[in-house]
């Protein structure tokens, strides 16, 4: 009892110095002088984040087997790179992560269709407006009839983009009413379709692109009422970067002047129609093969620190040196007690406080470091499991204690977690799509590209299903041979 | 003549339980010294304290002159080399084929070239007769041939000394009889050898001494004869008449 309230001392007494650790540099963020427009001058680019499922705003074309973000709010993004004389370099993510990437510096602004609400200009900045659209709400054609505007869906369930200000608008003038937030539109558009949803509140010209390109959805007026910042659309900006807000809002004016956006959207439109010509999966190949590959990269190097860290955790656990054991212990609990989802944010945003990490890199430590837990309590099992006869052979044969763990020991012990090694693998390919909400390129994430781009909800899902279970058939078929290989018993 | 090895005063408790008493003991070059008594008596735990798999609680053991129990783990990791042990369990690695399993000492420990190795390791099988299963794994083999392979195996060492921690108990009755030859023809040879064995055929025609232990002490020592023809303790001949009986 007593080592077990020492434990948990420990680990409250680390967690709030993590806690203190990370909470400072937000503060001393905001405080320091304003040096955001010289810094993007500086390195010479501007880091625009955005959710590119949100057509005509921004959204994902296929040109040659490549895939581009474009839309509106890419040409207004280009616009102020040329102005301020630096080169526009785009970083995708889901929308949700969008202010925490201002907050912890992985981009420069968010341009996403996002509305200066209140609450949001208590963490961050905005630029001057740049569109006003109304609020929509997309429904299923054939429902035409019964849906008029939002007092229709009285104590029915209706969907909008997770931290969107669709969001709040359903909660709160919506009277009886579900809302169910996901992250991306498409996905909204499935629970449209297949009735999980009455209706999805949409910003009206997102809603148009959805409506043009599917002849069984239809839109219908809001009709909310809205304060000025809610059917705004502007830029965002970290917190006291107000000489860079500044700098834009010139060219925010020049667009509004010249009406730019008009010229934007019909831009936008002609990617729109050339994305529906071809909602054949094999002329997105392109995407998948590139999901597929990152995908495999996450999770080979994965396997590989995974095991070399387990190696290295599970010996820790296993030492008789009381504080290596309870730093061992102690890694494999915590870890192994937190979310993978977590622990990728954190990696992500949260060292990436300090250090500069890119999303992909951040996304197989996260996963490495995730494995590794669990892949030191397999190979602490398959130590266990070797009988001590054979470290006493060994050793009686004069034997040092590495040689034998290295010849003796550790040969036995993958032979006999070799089953449980190949789970964890095969589970990783599964696990390792996690890191899609941080915005790398796996399989899951270009599945969700893919029904942006062809408004096509459950195809793109079958493909994946089915490239998963290749991948992770292969992997077990390839794992058997050598775990009949291994077997020596008669 | 020097002594080989030299046990003085050894104790060793586990937790509370007191497994040896104050042993001592000397085995000198080219002596074979059979250990016997009751199941539970301390016999193993003593074999097994003489190349320290087992460390006394206090005492002292010295080897060719060396107190073992002065020394830190690499050092005796070298005098282990020369001590080679063999027991009741076989305990062959069973990621190795056969001759992997003789080989695998001779070129980590003494850095042996993998060609040497080998030639010594069909050697030595050929000795205990077993050159050809040289290539199999050690669960395709018997109970007797497994245990010929771990004396194989622990020759590789070139040892001064060789342990028998009851190298027939769990073989099948009609598999003792090719090791006990085996061993035979060790002693024959000159090795310096304690059994711990419940062999009595064995003791009596190879032992130069027989040590009898019930309790975690030596109750008598002896020559086979004095030992099995006229035993003085009490506890000896008690022993003697339920052996003999089953």
């Amino acid at each position: 009892m007593k080592k077990l309230m020492s434990w948990l001392m420990l680990v409250v007494t680390v967690s709030v110095a993590l806690l203190g650790v990370f909470a400072q540099p937000t503060y001393a963020a905001t405080a320091v002088t304003d040096d955001s427009l010289a810094r993007v001058k500086e390195k010479g680019t501007l880091v625009m984040g955005t959710s590119p499922d949100y057509p005509p705003y921004e959204f994902l074309v296929n040109r040659g087997g490549k895939e581009r973000v474009v839309g509106m709010d890419v040409d207004i993004a280009k616009k102020i790179a040329k102005d301020l004389g630096v080169k526009l370099v785009i970083k995708q993510m889901d929308f949700d992560s969008l202010l925490v990437a201002l907050e912890t510096n992985k981009v420069d602004m968010v341009i996403s269709g996002m509305s200066p609400t209140a609450a949001r200009k208590k963490s961050i900045d905005f630029s001057k407006v740049y569109y006003k659209g109304g609020q929509s709400i997309i429904i299923n054609k054939a429902d035409k009839g019964i849906y008029k505007n939002k007092n229709s869906f009285q104590n029915k369930a209706v969907g909008a983009q997770t931290g969107s200000i669709q969001y709040n608008l359903g909660k709160n003038q919506i009277k009886g009413s579900t809302v169910k937030g996901l992250a991306k539109i498409s996905d909204l558009i499935l629970a449209l379709k297949s009735h999980k949803v009455e209706g999805v509140i949409m910003e009206e010209p997102s809603a148009q692109a959805y409506v043009d390109n599917d002849p069984d959805l239809a839109m219908i007026n809001g009709k909310f009422s809205l304060s000025s910042g809610e059917n705004n659309t502007a830029i965002g900006f970290q917190k006291g970067s107000t000489s860079l807000v500044n700098a834009v809002n010139k060219s925010v004016d020049e667009i509004n002047q010249k009406n730019l956006t008009k010229s934007y959207l019909k831009h936008a439109g002609t990617f729109m129609k050339t994305n529906t010509k071809n909602t054949s999966m094999w002329h997105y190949a392109g995407y998948f093969v590139k999901g597929v590959e990152y995908t495999l990269l996450i999770t080979v190097v994965s396997v590989f620190f995974g095991i070399l860290l387990g190696i290295l955790f599970a010996l820790m656990r296993l030492s008789k040196m009381k504080l290596i054991h309870g730093l061992g212990v102690a890694y494999i609990e915590f870890v192994r007690g937190t979310p993978l989802m977590i622990q990728v944010m954190f990696v992500y945003f949260g060292i990436g406080l300090f250090i500069n990490i890119p999303a992909l890199i951040a996304g197989i430590i996260a996963v490495s470091l995730n494995s590794a837990a669990y892949v030191a309590e397999i190979i602490r099992g398959g130590i266990n499991s070797v009988a001590k006869g054979q470290t006493e052979a060994a050793r009686s044969l004069g034997l040092s204690q590495q040689q034998t763990f290295v010849s003796v020991v550790f040969p036995q012990a993958l032979k006999n977690i070799w089953p449980a090694l190949g789970n964890e693998f095969v589970s990783l390919i599964k696990e390792s799509s996690i890191v899609s909400i941080i915005g790398v390129t796996d399989l899951i994430y270009q599945l969700k590209a893919v029904q942006t781009a062809t408004y096509k909800g459950v195809i793109p899902i079958i493909v994946a299903m089915i490239i998963y279970f290749v991948l992770t058939f292969s992997l077990s078929k390839v794992l058997n041979h050598y775990e009949r290989k291994m077997k020596h018993d008669a | 003549m020097p002594e080989m090895i030299a046990v003085e005063n050894i104790n060793k408790k586990f937790g509370d339980t007191e497994v040896l008493k104050d042993l001592n003991g000397k085995v000198e070059k080219g002596q074979v010294i059979c250990v016997i008594g009751p199941s539970g008596g301390g016999k193993s735990t003593f074999l097994r304290c003489l190349n320290l798999l087992e460390k006394p609680t206090s005492g002292k053991i010295s080897f060719e002159g060396t107190e073992l129990t002065a020394l830190n783990e690499s050092q005796i990791n070298q005098l282990r080399e020369k001590m080679g042990m063999v027991f009741q369990s076989f305990n062959l690695f069973s990621n190795m084929t056969v001759v992997e399993n003789v080989k695998l000492a001779p070129i980590k420990v003494k850095k042996m070239a993998n060609d040497d190795a080998q030639k010594l390791a069909v050697k030595l099988l050929d000795q205990v007769g077993l050159a050809d299963k040289a290539d199999q794994y050690p669960a395709s083999l018997s109970g007797g041939q497994q245990q010929r392979v771990a004396i194989a195996r622990a020759l590789a060492m070139n040892p001064d000394v060789m342990l028998f921690d009851e190298p027939t108990s769990a073989l099948d009755p009609e598999m003792v009889g090719e090791v006990l030859k085996v061993m035979q023809d060790l002693a024959n040879q000159g090795m310096t050898m304690v059994v711990v064995t419940h062999e009595m055929g064995f003791a009596k025609n190879v032992a130069d001494e027989v040590w009898f232990m019930d309790g975690g002490v030596f109750a008598e020592k002896g020559t086979p004869d004095q030992i099995f023809e006229h035993p003085q303790n009490e506890r000896t001949q008690d022993f003697l008449a339920k052996i003999l009986e089953a």
